[in-house]
């Protein structure tokens, strides 16, 4: 094979791994908004999503249970955002940034409590082909999968299902759900949640799947590109899936790029997917609407 | 019972919050927290030195969480504060190494290269905000990694000093440096890494309160930020609002990088901040918005901060356990927020 | 209804209410703004809680409230449905819902699209969304909350040949309005509610408006000051504007407003009043021209002799958390008796917030109030004085006494009149024709954006310009 096509084949393929992450987060910042409420505290969900995936299968010597655990850690952070925000009424921006202190410290804190070392635990084993249905696909790609599940199953459940609709309408109107004798916080409580356990899966993906361990700050404001990611798809779940690929496409692009490319130094190429959305954000004037009562507490 | 509520909910609860989470910290961590406190104490008040590095501490918080403050005035939320911060460090770390002259002139030159330097990369984003209504939320953010990742390949080559190994600038002249501290009496702080950075930021939140309280801009940067529809149809012009109050907040959180180059590292690398622009944020909302309290409020990280390094060597509790502290300090001043003022106008 | 009692902080809102609805009766509730009647209506359907007495409902309760709570995004059927939606395992059954939606229309003679988008659709319309909505759940008892505001004249008609049909198949239906004239003209049986309570019950067809308005402000209704006779110097001229987006538009206005004129753009909501109001406030960009003739084109500059009273106090007119003082000041905050270089002459700023105070009656503890504490009405003069204490040539007035108390509305009414006698040229835009009636000197008709109609003194004549508000010539 030719090394331009087995490069091409490397880039596609690590966009799909780099994706992933950003996929999830996405997905759940999608259902999250539609409920209407802003989350802000994606990047919590995933840091708290994959730290406890670490500590759990540290402790269990099992990735799936690892994973299962990542998954409800960040529900469970999702549960005091959607708390704080559906029945304490907080300004859902600043309890989202608090909600990035909290897990991020957390962690930071849980890392030196457990694994008695800062800054980066020791390896755990990884989501690989023996814990999943083995022979037929590795830990990595059974995750794609599930994603690209979860984007039809949001899609189908958004607009095709009377509760996705109810809560497309929770972040229209929540009056004219009460009217209609329905709880919109309720439903707003359960999508943050939602919200949460994707983010937290998204997470889990990061440090027992793509590596086996948890360092500081290794989400690198993954929850943010994901926010980014919702916006320019239009809170669709199939847009911001997209969105969140083609991110992805410039964290892999500075991997492959890296070293090839002499003139370009490695620490600009970090940058790459942060200006991706930048530039994202700045190129939508006018065409996108979110959700009427995204944001305001009702 | 609703009183008691309100209270608790303002930055007089949240510090309660903050003594008993702390404690729970140190409980969980197998301490006894009256140890631990001990330690905290010790670690930040418990001397001239203590002393020194705590205000050491409440100056790198106080300039950020200035200049998010204003920010937040304004209805913007600037938590791009570790960026601006480093970009104004390394404006002034740049140049600071070369730039001979009279040392007043030259450390002032420095400071304003500082604000310059933050100001330019809060005003990225404030135009982003104002041409394109992008998210300044995402915007400020994406910016704190590229900066990140700017400082970093800046000091890594064409920037990177020729002295030292690690990468950083070259050591500022040593004329460029912030003076120490005025002695106090008998007190000097001659050895100690305070200078005169903290009378600095305090001579700028006095400015800022004043600011804020008895002029024009102030008064429309006030609407702009509790009423913005009210405001745009009494003639603010909202997009330029937004770019001012997004550069001025992030020149402010520059002149604390500077003030942090000239006066304690004495040369620039992307080591110059371990968060202070976020922890900045909780420190904005504790102070309430308003500068003169914010000070206070700087001061209380402040002494967490440096008691925290204390707290850690002495009587083993991990420092992070404060970052926790600070994100549970701002769910619960979350609340207040929302009782205080506006909607956020936020787009997304 | 018995014993209904609701308290808010500051405020008894309902104060010990007793109310029957029988079945097929068309009833009134009738107060001024503030009275508490919406609040009777809201807990009559449950979205309030009293904090005493009972509510007792032989079936369930409906309530089309005033302003909608649609889903605009959402489609017909799917806002009719909502929370009972017809499934097909675990998917909604669209087919069953639209044919449902279409028979429940059917039956009630409203036409309706099933498939439209709500936000798509006319005001008008989209009330017949609402009803239907409410309609589907067949309730015993239906509640109207000011159903006719939004409507033309013809609309109005055919909402009330709805309710007749409905009142005759026995539903109990409550219209809660201030619109005197309806009252007489559709309803059974009348109640008044006059600060939290009902202080008079009528039967309509015993009764008459100026009787019921007397029970509900509690006396004579408060004069409005009197016009006096004026020159006719031209002062503002809008010439072919053309301005606005999706929802408000307005396409080749011209009209001139004369000094010491009062002209009133009469209109049913949702014709283009808005675009109108944002095009001279500045908001909106806009072709053609807008001048204050001797003044320049309209630009912010000159807002120190105009003076414009915003549709929406609450978002567009105040900063609620601020005080008299700070509020006083509000646009006119670089006018050079306030601003001394680059601060704020607050010495000044207090000096007018007194005499805003005093000259438009605005009840409060202090200067240093919040805002937000004052009454409706109080907040509304503290608004149109802020727009008139510079004496201003010209004045925008939109909606300038929107939700207010039968007193506070004079005063506002009486001040634009004064302000009118002292030369200054107003522009008044309002949904109540009767206060356009009551004040201007000129009646222009505003209809799908385009002045379908003009009327000076003698001319001015209810019929014909409520055809014309209707788009009927």
């Amino acid at each position: 094979m030719s090394t331009g096509v087995s490069l091409m084949l490397t880039l596609a393929f690590l966009t799909l791994i780099k994706s992933v992450p950003i996929v999830y987060a996405a997905l759940g910042g999608v259902i999250s908004e539609r409920a209407g409420v802003v989350n802000i505290g994606l990047e919590g969900m995933m840091t708290a999503g994959a730290f406890s995936a670490v500590v759990f299968t540290n402790l269990t010597g099992s990735p799936i249970i690892g994973l299962i655990a990542g998954i409800f850690f960040g529900a469970f952070l999702g549960f005091i955002l959607g708390f704080a925000a559906t029945f304490f009424k907080v300004d859902q921006i600043v309890a989202g940034v608090g909600i990035n202190l909290v897990a991020l410290g957390g962690a930071a804190y849980g890392l030196v409590l457990i694994f008695n070392q800062p800054g980066a635990s020791p390896q755990v084993a990884q989501l690989g082909p023996e814990q999943l249905l083995p022979q037929i696909t590795t830990g990595e790609t059974a995750l794609i999968v599930l994603g690209l599940l979860c984007a039809f199953g949001l899609n189908w459940f958004i607009y095709r299902t009377p509760w996705g609709l109810r809560v497309q309408a929770c972040g229209e109107n929540p009056r004219a759900v009460t009217d209609a004798g329905l709880d919109p916080l309720r439903l707003r409580l359960y999508s943050v949640i939602a919200s949460g356990a994707l983010a937290g899966l998204g997470g889990a993906f990061l440090s027992i799947c793509e590596v086996n361990l948890y360092s500081d700050g290794m989400t690198a404001g993954r929850g943010f590109i994901a926010l980014a990611a919702v916006i320019f798809g239009r809170w669709t779940p199939w847009g911001a899936t997209g969105a969140a690929v083609f991110f992805g496409f410039f964290e892999a692009l500075q991997y492959v790029l890296q070293g090839r490319i002499s003139w370009l130094p490695s620490d600009a190429m970090q940058a790459l997917p942060y200006l991706a959305a930048l530039f994202a954000i700045a190129g939508l004037v006018g065409r996108v609407r979110a959700p009427a009562a995204d944001g305001v507490p009702y | 019972m609703k009183v008691v509520l309100r209270l608790l909910a303002g930055p007089a609860g949240a510090l309660l919050l903050a003594f008993v989470l702390a404690a729970v910290a140190m409980l969980i961590a197998g301490v006894n927290p009256v140890d631990g406190f001990s330690a905290l104490i010790r670690g930040s008040l418990g001397g001239r030195r203590p002393i020194a590095e705590t205000l050491v501490q409440t100056t790198a918080l106080l300039f950020p969480a200035l200049g998010v403050s204003l920010a937040f005035r304004a209805g913007l939320f600037n938590i791009g504060a570790e960026g601006q911060l480093l970009m104004g460090g390394l404006f002034a770390g740049a140049v600071g190494a070369h730039l001979a002259g009279p040392s007043w002139l030259t450390v002032v030159a420095l400071l304003l290269l500082g604000m310059l330097g933050g100001g330019i990369w809060g005003g990225i984003a404030g135009w982003l905000r104002a041409r394109f209504n992008a998210s300044e939320i995402i915007s400020t953010l994406m910016l704190n990694f590229i900066a990140l990742s700017l400082a970093g390949y800046l000091v890594a080559g064409p920037l990177k000093s020729p002295l030292a190994s690690g990468a950083e600038t070259a050591p500022l002249l040593p004329n460029n440096g912030l003076p120490a501290f005025p002695s106090i009496g008998s007190l000097s702080f001659g050895d100690t890494r305070l200078t005169i950075s903290i009378l600095i930021a305090i001579a700028t939140a006095i400015v800022l309160r004043f600011v804020f309280t008895r002029t024009v801009f102030g008064y429309e940067l006030r609407a702009a930020g509790e009423a913005p529809e009210a405001a745009r149809r009494s003639g603010i012009n909202m997009p330029r609002m937004t770019l001012i109050a997004l550069s001025l907040s992030g020149a402010v959180a520059g002149l604390g990088g500077a003030a942090i180059v000239t006066g304690v590292l004495h040369r620039f690398n992307t080591s110059l901040s371990p968060g202070y622009g976020y922890t900045a944020i909780a420190v904005a909302l504790v102070g309430d918005l308003n500068p003169l309290w914010v000070c206070v409020a700087a001061l209380g990280f402040g002494i967490l901060e440096a008691g925290g390094l204390m707290m850690q060597a002495d009587a083993g509790v991990p420092k992070d356990a404060i970052r926790v502290i600070e994100g549970l300090i701002i769910l619960v001043l979350a609340a207040r927020r929302y009782f205080a003022t506006r909607a956020t106008s936020a787009p997304i | 209804m018995r014993g209904i009692r609701k308290v808010y902080p500051g405020v008894i809102a309902v104060d010990g209410v007793d109310l029957d609805l029988l079945p097929g009766e068309i009833h009134a509730l009738v107060g001024e703004n503030g009275a508490g009647k919406s609040t009777l209506a809201n807990i009559a359907f449950g979205a309030v809680k009293p904090d005493a007495g009972t509510v007792e409902a032989d079936g369930t309760v409906g309530l089309v409230h005033q302003h909608f709570e649609l889903v605009g995004r959402l489609r017909v059927w799917h806002n009719i449905m909502l929370g009972r939606e017809p499934r097909k395992g675990a998917v909604v059954d669209v087919g069953r819902a639209r044919s449902r939606v279409a028979e429940l229309a059917e039956r009630n003679g409203l036409a309706i699209d099933p498939d439209a988008l709500v936000e798509e659709l006319p005001i008008g319309v989209q009330q017949r969304v609402e009803l239907l909505r409410e309609l589907e759940r067949e309730p015993s008892v239906l509640l109207l909350d000011e159903p006719t505001a939004a409507l033309a004249p013809a609309e109005i008609a055919t909402l009330f040949a709805t309710v007749v049909r409905l009142a005759k198949r026995g539903t109990a239906i409550l219209v809660v309005t201030h619109k005197l004239q309806e009252v007489i003209d559709y309803t059974t049986r009348v109640s008044v509610m006059r600060h939290g309570k009902i202080v008079a019950r009528y039967e309509t067809a015993n009764t008459s408006v100026d009787e019921i308005a007397r029970a509900m402000v509690g006396g004579e209704l408060p004069q409005v000051a009197q016009r006096e006779p004026t020159g006719v110097a031209p002062c503002f001229a809008a010439r072919d504007v053309s301005a606005g987006s999706e929802g408000t538009t307005v396409t080749g206005l011209s009209f001139e407003v004369h000094a010491g004129e009062i002209v009133g753009i009469a209109g049913v909501e949702g014709n283009g009043q808005t675009a109108l109001a944002d095009a001279i406030a500045g908001m909106i960009p806009y072709t053609g021209s807008i001048e204050l003739v001797n003044g320049g084109p309209m630009i912010a500059r000159y807002r120190a002799s105009m003076g414009i009273v915003p549709q929406d106090r609450h978002h567009e007119g105040l900063v609620l958390n601020w005080s008299i003082v700070e509020n006083a000041i509000l646009g006119r905050q670089n006018l050079p008796g306030i601003r001394k270089g680059a601060l704020t002459d607050w010495r000044a700023a207090r000096a007018d917030a007194a005499a805003i105070v005093e000259r438009f009656d605005v009840r409060a503890a202090s200067l240093d109030v919040t805002v937000k504490t004052l009454s409706g009405g109080n907040q509304q003069k503290l608004l149109v004085g802020r727009a008139l204490i510079g004496d201003p040539r010209f004045v925008l007035a939109y909606q300038p006494t929107r939700g207010i108390d039968v007193g506070a509305a004079a005063l506002v009414q009486s001040r634009l009149i004064e302000a009118r006698n002292r030369g200054s040229a107003i522009l008044l835009i309002s949904f109540e024709l009767d206060e356009i009636l009551a004040i201007a000197d000129r009646v222009l008709v505003m209809y799908r954006g385009k002045i379908t109609g003009s009327f000076t003194g003698s001319e001015i004549d209810r019929g014909k310009i409520g055809r014309l508000m209707a788009g009927l010539s």
